[in-house]
């Protein structure tokens, strides 16, 4: 085969093959989706919002694990949004160049990719040891833990691409500084740094290693942020690796909430990201 | 025209003075929370290293090269799961990084643009979906398929091929290593060609354009112009995305099998460091036992975070030399 | 003013002085003086012992190729250089006598008696109402009423009340490039301002749109100082009454517009106002 038609004959395979690995990775997000929602629609009830989880053979939902997961979800952002925007202030407006604003920012990325079981370790030996207990409490702190570098690395990223004049401008009418971040600044990015929060949030909506130590679980209902709380993913956890069929059967149905809560959180950041550069 | 020259200065002078406490103020506090991330980690490293020094001090740095796991005579070693961790994460790389590669290349390269933004958010929803919810599927979804199907096969062929047969030895049990291996390998993918897929589209259109202008085909302009000149942003989100396969938990405790012991044979079960803090924290009994936990999360740390600040400083030395 | 004190202030060296004028009253009155002034971005020195006056209620051009410092001159005089670090004056800059290069002037209150106008239209993401609200709400606590008077004064100052005054809730950013450089000269005006800086202000826009802010500019004059940097010479011959010519940090000529355009006294001032380089 002459020179030509076999560098054609590579291209041809390296296309298809491309190709190929496009269409694998979609046949398993496809086949994950599919399979979750098999499963996992049967057992949608109006008892899955209703009733507690069950004991071991018998039929129950899922509503203390579902409040749970909402009240720390909550907390958690409650607490991690705030830190976060204005660590990530801190490194647009006033860190150019320093060295501490580099480590700052080096450390929050390593943060960022940390597996989630390093941190519930840390908040386990931080709180629930000295606590003396489980609760909901630490939960809520270990998400935030999860939530703060998410939107550190967004609220920078944001704040960056708003244009210098504009910041120019408002000093030039005499602004100081802090009224300049906080009107002009923070109301330019403000659609990016919402979408980093509704990113941070879909993130700890299905995150289970950083509960395991520190929320523990609770068969029960319970309001007391002091105590075990039953939340989503912990169940999934206990019910999925259990020999019960009732029990896997709501851990399908949990999975399936905490997928669709996670999905519809990320296309709606993306339409709200897309909306935005739209506008402008 | 200003009116009342002295009105007006008073009124500013106020205002000026109230702006300059609000700027000591505003920045002071950003700096406070700026602080505080730095703290976390520093809190993160003390806390590990703290509740991990009964289990250092009692079996000293053997402990890495142990495999014994014994909970009763209170004898742990991390060997089998410091191997579980490593092996699941080679065997992600292995076939996360050429499909990821694919991905990249097609939708860089390849795909319609009316296809690009929609292609690029499906396969980043791959990366979307939480860890627990590959590891329910896997259960009981893709093990059972890969005991009856997939694993038979292996057994059938590669496990016949002399030397390396004995990666491959039965039976199949569905969950193990390479079943864990290859669900990392889906949830990794999606990281990799996400920063490949950035760093491919910061090659100038110009250089692709002089290479297609001299009759180079597709594969050609990707191999020799686009691939040499993101290396190290390619190479840096790589280690990124090995840098989440290490520390994978939920998908890889339901499929791995929990299994101290180190097999040569990938079709059987293991464990890797989270898939035992996973499944054995709560349940500790006994300083020490909890302390050999604890001290595992903190070789997966210590591996973490070396992988993930080469990636960084890979990724940092690309954003450089782009003038970023 | 006693004609004494207008004799005395006529005496500045660097005041072209016109013998054939009789009435000494209308001789314009310099409202800032910039001496011997140089200008470093971290170890490049981008002006060289620059000086020249601005008068009151007459424009002053800076004009020059690309990279003379024409705007780096501009940006001293409100000091905005000093958000960035690395950037430093030295020399004089004296405003109604008082040197605001001195240190512990506040820059703050020094912004809000010289405005500035910026080479693309730069309209915070707010309504057009708040756009021109905020640097008056920075400094004074007036009542709605007269917050709303100030606001509208500032549009027809504009020119622009009569294409806004029915969508003051829209966001600025709804409006036209042209538009919205009006609403950034009304934003500057709001504040009451001694001096205006305007830099390059019609060369992101249309021909008419340009057009209409040469006409503004020649209204505002009656009542601000104005200073502005144009690349474009034929708007520098029509709308100032003062040129300076810049090459390379240097200030080469400096005099009445109606001078430097038909008898330049420099040779490097006649060869770019002709065209034969920059």
């Amino acid at each position: 085969m002459d020179l030509y038609a076999r560098r054609r004959v590579v291209n041809g395979v390296v296309m298809t093959l491309s190709v190929a690995a496009t269409a694998f990775g979609l046949l398993w997000l496809v086949l994950v989706l599919w399979t979750l929602l098999e499963n996992g629609i049967a057992a949608i009830t109006p008892a899955l919002f209703s009733q507690m989880t069950p004991p071991p053979g018998s039929a129950g939902g899922l509503l203390n694990a579902i409040f749970g997961s909402v009240v720390m979800t909550l907390i958690a952002t409650l607490i991690g949004t705030p830190t976060g925007i204005l660590a990530g202030t801190f490194l647009a407006e006033y860190s150019r160049g320093s060295r501490f604003g580099e480590v700052v920012r080096f450390i929050n990325d390593i943060l960022l990719s940390a597996p989630s079981i390093i941190v519930g370790l840390f908040v386990y030996e931080l709180l629930v040891v000295h606590m003396g207990h489980f609760s909901a409490w630490a939960g809520a702190v270990a998400l935030a833990i999860i939530v703060i570098p998410v939107v550190v690395r967004t609220t920078e990223d944001m704040l960056n691409l708003v244009p210098n004049a504009l910041r120019e401008a408002a000093a030039a009418l005499g602004s100081p500084k802090w009224k300049v971040i906080v009107m002009v600044s923070y109301r330019a990015a403000i659609q990016g740094m919402v979408t980093g929060v509704m990113l941070a949030v879909a993130r700890i909506a299905g995150e289970t290693a950083p509960l395991l130590f520190t929320a523990l679980n609770n068969q029960f209902w319970s309001t007391d942020l002091n105590a075990p709380m039953a939340n989503l993913p912990v169940v999934i956890f206990q019910f999925a690796m259990s020999p019960y069929a009732d029990w896997q059967v709501l851990a399908w149905g949990g999975a399936l909430l905490i997928t669709l809560t996670v999905l519809f959180l990320n296309i709606g950041a993306r339409m709200l990201a897309s909306w935005s550069t739209f506008k402008q | 025209m200003p009116a009342d020259i002295t009105v007006v200065e008073r009124i500013a002078e106020r205002g000026a003075r109230a702006g300059a406490i609000g700027d000591v103020v505003f920045r002071a506090l950003t700096f406070l929370f700026a602080l505080f991330v730095l703290l976390i980690l520093g809190g993160v490293i003390v806390a590990l290293i703290d509740g991990a020094w009964p289990a250092f001090r009692t079996f000293g740095l053997s402990f890495v090269v142990t495999e014994v796991w014994n909970p009763v005579t209170e004898k742990f070693g991390a060997l089998a799961p410091i191997y579980g961790t490593l092996v699941t994460s080679a065997i992600a790389m292995l076939v996360g990084i050429p499909v990821a590669f694919g991905v990249a290349v097609f939708i860089t390269e390849i795909c319609p643009l009316w296809v690009k933004r929609p292609l690029a958010t499906m396969i980043e929803l791959l990366a979307a979906i939480p860890s627990i919810i590959y590891g329910i599927w896997g259960l009981f979804v893709f093990a059972p398929f890969v005991q009856q199907y997939i694993q038979p096969a292996i057994i059938d062929t590669l496990g016949q091929v002399p030397g390396i047969g004995a990666l491959f030895a039965g039976p199949p049990l569905g969950i193990g290593v390479l079943t864990a291996g290859f669900i990392l390998a889906i949830m990794v993918l999606p990281f990799i060609s996400s920063i490949m897929r950035d760093v491919f589209e910061t090659v100038p259109p110009m250089l692709k354009e002089s290479a297609y202008g001299l009759g180079a085909t597709r594969a050609e302009v990707v191999w020799q112009v686009v691939l040499p000149f993101t290396r190290v942003g390619v190479v840096g989100g790589i280690m990124l995305g090995l840098g989440r396969a290490l520390g994978e938990t939920m998908a890889v405790t339901f499929v791995i099998g929990n299994a101290h012991r180190i097999s040569a044979s990938i079709l059987q079960p293991g464990t890797t460091i989270s898939a035992s803090l996973a499944n054995e924290f709560t349940e500790a009994f006994g300083d020490l036992y909890r302390s050999s936990l604890i001290a595992l999360g903190f070789i997966l740390f210590v591996i973490t975070f070396i992988v993930l600040a080469i990636a960084k400083l890979m990724l940092l030395r690309l954003q450089k030399r782009a003038g970023g | 003013m006693s004609p004494t004190q207008a004799a005395a202030r006529l005496a500045m060296p660097l005041v072209p002085s016109d013998p054939d004028v009789a009435d000494l009253a209308t001789m314009p009155r310099q409202k800032a003086v910039i001496r011997n002034v140089d200008f470093f971005y971290d170890n490049f020195q981008a002006l060289k012992n620059v000086s020249l006056p601005l008068h009151d209620k007459r424009v002053t051009a800076f004009i020059g190729p690309s990279g003379c410092g024409k705007s780096t001159l501009l940006r001293i005089l409100n000091r905005i250089y000093q958000l960035y670090p690395g950037q430093r004056a030295t020399g004089e800059v004296l405003v109604d006598g008082e040197n605001i290069l001195a240190p512990g002037v506040d820059l703050n209150l020094l912004r809000a008696r010289i405005g500035m106008v910026f080479q693309k239209p730069t309209p915070f993401p707010m309504s057009i109402y708040d756009n021109i609200a905020f640097g008056i709400r920075l400094y004074e606590r007036l009542p709605h009423s007269e917050l709303d008077d100030r606001v509208e004064s500032a549009l027809r100052r504009a020119a622009l009340w009569d294409e806004v005054r029915d969508k003051l809730r829209q966001s600025g950013l709804s409006l036209s490039g042209g538009q919205q450089q009006r609403l950034c000269i009304a934003r500057a005006v709001a504040v009451q301002p001694e001096i205006l800086l305007l830099d390059e202000p019609a060369s992101a826009l249309d021909p008419l749109s340009t057009q209409r802010i040469e006409e503004l500019i020649a209204e505002l004059k009656a009542d601000y100082c104005i200073a502005i940097v144009t690349h474009n010479m034929q708007q520098a011959a029509r709308s100032s009454d003062y040129t300076a010519f810049m090459y390379v940090g240097e200030l080469i000529e400096f005099d009445e517009t109606e001078r430097i355009f038909t008898h330049p006294k420099e040779k490097h001032t006649e060869d770019y106002i002709t065209g034969r380089f920059g």
